[in-house]
């Protein structure tokens, strides 16, 4: 959910810089969905884990979200300094 | 506690976990659970400043000069970056803490993230303040 609503302020920004941002808002979306789509998944395993008393973190997924957090960041740091605001 | 499972722990860890956790024997799952809970509650922070720096940058430029919107957003979306990424680092860490039953290190981020929304905060104060009526 704070996914999309990061990339539904990154909207705002769809009509000065264009495609690039348009893709921030997609991959944020994306994420978003990625994530939505794994939950009965990960709920799964959980439960799993409480059962059998031992669990094994995750460590690709909980990279792969702290990553896509710090890369959004980055461009968004990238948009503001660098890209040109057109009218 | 004595888990016959502790035998096995490492042929049941994948590849990453066992490069990662670097041994140790598995926690009680609900403090593993536990921290993956505070890892998500510091990427919804991040992610609650990342849209914060763009909103301020979109939406306030009736209210704020170019250059000072730029430096507000700039700093937040900063401070996104350095808590999503901190928030990583300290999720492996309690994680390995636990596993070795070690002292759980502090979280530098806590205060990082109250001195930056001071200092945001203050910035704002100042604005308002400095702003003719």
């Amino acid at each position: 959910m704070s996914l999309v609503v990061a990339a539904a302020t990154f909207l705002r920004w769809l009509p000065h810089h264009g495609w690039f941002v348009g893709s921030l808002v997609a991959a944020a979306t994306l994420t978003a969905i990625t994530i939505n789509f794994t939950r009965k998944r990960r709920l799964h395993r959980s439960i799993q884990g409480i059962n059998q008393e031992a669990i094994t973190p995750v460590i690709a997924s909980t990279t792969a979200l702290a990553g896509s957090v710090v890369i959004l960041s980055l461009l968004g740091i990238y948009t503001i300094l660098f890209l040109p605001l057109n009218p | 506690m004595s888990n016959p499972t502790h035998t096995s722990e490492s042929g049941r860890r994948g590849h990453l976990a066992s490069r990662f956790l670097r041994g140790g024997h598995d926690p009680d799952p609900r403090f593993t659970l536990a921290n993956e809970r505070t890892f998500l509650a510091w990427i919804r922070t991040s992610l609650a400043i990342l849209a914060g720096g763009v909103a301020v940058e979109a939406f306030m430029a009736d209210f704020f000069g170019s250059e000072l919107r730029k430096s507000i957003s700039v700093l937040l979306l900063a401070m996104a970056f350095l808590i999503g990424g901190g928030s990583l680092f300290r999720w492996l860490n309690v994680e390995r803490a636990m596993r070795s039953k070690g002292p759980l290190p502090l979280p530098w981020i806590a205060p990082f993230l109250a001195l930056g929304a001071a200092l945001v905060a203050l910035v704002m104060v100042a604005v308002v303040l400095a702003r003719p009526n």
